[in-house]
């Protein structure tokens, strides 16, 4: 048989195919999370490659940091803020797309704009509008008489120090993440707007269901599968990032304000050196995480079927 | 006719082409390293703050690889990134053949090379080496040199005269309670704050140590026993404390690195702790600043002490997977020691040698030739004494008080040497930690200390465990 003849068969050429993205997950997903998962049981230090086991000490030791915990009630706050606050702003935004209106495009383009652009280069632009000293939004406080005067609303200071006060910098961090993710949920919300019959909304109007009417009792409700995918898919992403917390604060202000898990085990794995405690951090969550990920998987499977 | 592509041949070509890809620049580059039979010499170092360093710096190590027949390529990254391209490197066993650091890499101990040799070879070539540099290499458990230390920065403090006359201190601050009682008059009388950072960032991480130090307060001591909970320590918090409330603003808790620079050079701060790469960013951007920036050695603590750390300090190591260039990594580093005078005209000043005895090589060196100096020293005593980069019409004296500044500057891990557990320490900022949230009225300073002495028994612990400290008899 010839090679021609053996590329030509869909059992071969298939698998043949999909090869390069199995490789690639084996390779730069699995190993890293085999090596995490063995590290984490480990004393590795990012200095010294040679480990020993140490049983689950790392984990009960992380149970007892008042640090770790901390972090841990920061990354619940951090992700149900944001993701609450994804599915409002992003479901108005969506009911606003479907619509035809006068520069539509220029205003789904700029809806968009935070999803294409670098994630790293989006928060550095935030950093210089949350900036202690030249933030233009206090200046625009500052000129509508809001702050930077005896009685002014905002408090007589000069400017609000975003992210030298805790509540503020958790604000901050939340808000410039809520940027980040409404593209995404908008255009998932768009699709499965989309995918709703149109004769279902036809008919409760003709029966005289206002817009609220078919948006609680028609709409939502299709569209749960989708807010479902659009709310684990969010979740598992705010639960696994640190970039935001990393540019924005560092986890900082004192003492560890905003840190969260991913941005905790960096400062501890990578900047303190100890690997093997950075790992544990990592991967404390994972059970609840895989478990999400499948549950996004199976709404997933059910969306498309609508 | 158009010409079809089949799947076969796309899947053909793309392969070819790959594959291309992936051995064309090894092999090219083998074929021309076998037919030139010269060696490569690769070099992982941070962009320098001063740019005109890295300017300096890159064609001079061409330049040195061109005598010595070696094909030298030096690497940049962030600040930021050096740990990590590091780890990467550590774990992949592959990578550069020296990684400069700027602060102790001693975690890094168990897979860079003992460069013992070149250590005592530097000392007897160029003479002592000032002795927190040797502090911040030296691991005295393993009796292992981890690193080499060409170079380090002054951490002094930076003050605005015109602002500091005005409440009857011309000369600026010269202790602890300076900073309170004058600072605290700037800020109610003429609205100016201070910026001392208290966030998780490099300058706050230096401020704090010099305010523990000048309290007669340390994490460890000089056997690597961890003594941070004591009452000088509690008293050091405490004054932190009331420095915030009175001088300075909640923007001091969420600064990086560069945010007292920026504070110094709008003109909003009477008295920053910083290198003198504040000034010279003022003297490039805003002279008028520039000009009334003036700066003070450590401050006096309450009896008396009066220590900084080190802004930065310049550390090579060299990996064990690069053994095989160790011969020429060493040679490199030891005539970058020789060539230091260099570094320190480059860096305008921001670089001070390790070691100050060391010759001024003869010939062009770039500045202009100053009669009677021969040594490192010469050029750092006149250089400071005259400062070569002051702006015209500015006094040339600046620098005067910083002259004697390895008198008074130490290493972090005062007054033990810069082990892992003061490196992690560090890192994850347990001192800005300690000291803000008393500031923020969140804790009282005994709770914060001993909660702060109870992660760093955590961290003194695992590293002892990991035996790179505290088996010193």
């Amino acid at each position: 048989m010839k090679w021609r003849d053996i590329l030509d068969r869909e059992s071969v050429l298939a698998p043949l195919l999909l090869l390069p993205v199995v490789l690639y997950v084996l390779f730069f997903v699995g190993f890293p999370f085999i090596m995490s998962f063995v590290y984490s049981f480990s004393n590795i230090t990012v200095g010294n490659p040679d480990f020993k086991f140490i049983g689950i000490s790392n984990f009960t030791d992380l149970i007892q940091d008042r640090i770790f915990l901390k972090s841990l009630a920061n990354t619940f706050i951090f992700t149900f803020v944001s993701i609450g606050l994804v599915v409002i702003l992003s479901h108005i935004l969506a009911e606003i797309l479907i619509r035809e209106f006068k520069g539509k495009w220029i205003v789904r383009f700029l809806v968009m704009m935070p999803w294409t652009a670098p994630i790293a280069l989006g928060t550095i632009g935030y950093l210089w509008f949350l900036d202690s000293l030249f933030s233009p939004i206090d200046w625009l406080l500052r000129r509508l008489g809001l702050l930077g005067k005896p009685g002014a609303v905002l408090g007589p200071m000069s400017n609000m120090y975003w992210l030298g006060i805790p509540e503020l910098a958790m604000a901050s961090v939340i808000l410039v993440h809520v940027w980040r993710l409404l593209p995404l949920g908008t255009v998932i919300l768009i699709a499965g707007i989309n995918s709703i019959p149109k004769e279902i909304t036809e008919a409760a109007q003709v029966d005289g269901a206002g817009y609220f009417r078919r948006l609680f009792h028609i709409n939502i409700p299709l569209l749960f599968p989708v807010i479902g995918v659009t709310v684990l898919f969010s979740t598992l992403f705010t639960f696994t990032d640190m970039t935001v917390v990393w540019v924005l604060t560092k986890g900082g202000p004192p003492s560890h304000s905003t840190q969260v898990l991913a941005s905790l085990a960096f400062l501890k794995g990578i900047q303190g050196g100890d690997l093997a405690q950075g790992a544990a951090i990592a991967l404390f969550f994972f059970p609840v995480l895989a478990g999400l990920a499948a549950i996004v998987l199976r709404l997933a499977k059910k969306a498309v079927v609508i | 006719m158009k010409k079809r592509i089949t799947r076969r041949d796309f899947l053909r070509n793309a392969g070819i082409g790959a594959a291309g890809l992936a051995l064309g620049p090894a092999m090219i580059k083998d074929v021309f390293a076998q037919k030139t039979n010269r060696r490569t010499l690769r070099i992982l170092q941070w962009s320098h703050f001063v740019k005109r360093y890295d300017r300096w710096f890159d064609p001079y190590a061409k330049q040195w690889g061109e005598e010595h027949n070696v094909d030298v390529i030096v690497d940049h990254v962030g600040l930021a990134d050096l740990r990590s391209t590091f780890a990467s490197e550590v774990a992949a066993g592959k990578g550069h053949d020296i990684v400069e650091f700027i602060d102790p890499p001693s975690d890094f101990e168990p897979s860079v090379l003992d460069l013992n040799d070149i250590n005592q070879e530097a000392q007897k070539k160029f003479g002592k080496q000032v002795p927190y540099a040797t502090r911040s290499t030296y691991n005295p458990n393993t009796k292992k040199f981890y690193g080499f230390c060409h170079g380090w920065t002054i951490d002094p403090g930076d003050y605005r005269k015109s602002l500091w006359e005005k409440v009857g201190k011309p000369d600026g601050p010269s202790t602890w309670e300076d900073l309170l009682t004058y600072g605290k008059r700037i800020k109610d009388e003429l609205g100016i704050q201070m910026g001392i950072g208290l966030s998780q960032e490099l300058d706050s991480n230096m401020a704090g140590r010099a305010l523990l130090w000048s309290f007669d307060a340390s994490i460890q001591d000089e056997n690597e026993n961890l003594v941070l909970n004591s009452k000088n320590t509690v008293e050091a918090v405490k004054f932190m404390a009331e420095l915030y409330k009175n001088t300075l603003t909640p923007e001091v808790f969420g600064w990086n690195a560069a945010s007292n620079n920026q504070l110094l050079i709008a003109g909003k701060a009477s008295y920053i702790l910083n290198s003198i790469s504040a000034y010279r960013s003022a003297q490039k951007d805003v002279p008028e600043i520039a000009k009334d920036i003036f700066f003070t050695p450590a401050l006096k603590g309450p009896r008396g002490t009066a220590l900084a750390c080190e802004h930065v300090i310049y550390i090579s190591v060299i990996p064990k997977f690069a053994s095989k260039n160790a011969d020429l990594a060493k040679q490199f580093l030891l005539d970058l020691s020789k060539n230091y005078d260099r570094a320190m005209w480059e860096s305008e000043l921001y670089a001070s040698p390790a070691f100050f005895n060391t010759q001024i090589p003869s010939g062009e060196r770039g500045y202009m030739k100053l009669k009677d100096a021969k040594t490192l020293r010469d050029l750092h005593n006149a250089w400071f004494s005259e400062d070569p980069y002051a702006l015209p019409g500015e006094r040339k004296d600046k620098l005067l008080p910083l002259k004697d500044a390895e008198k008074w500057s130490t290493n972090v891990g005062y007054p033990g040497p810069a082990n892992p557990a003061e490196g992690e320490i560090f890192s994850t900022y347990v001192i800005p930690n300690m000291l803000a949230k008393v500031a923020q009225g969140k804790q009282s300073a005994e709770e914060s200390v001993k909660q702060a002495t109870e992660e760093c028994r955590k961290v003194f612990e695992k590293w002892k465990a990991q035996g790179l400290i505290g088996k010193k008899k």
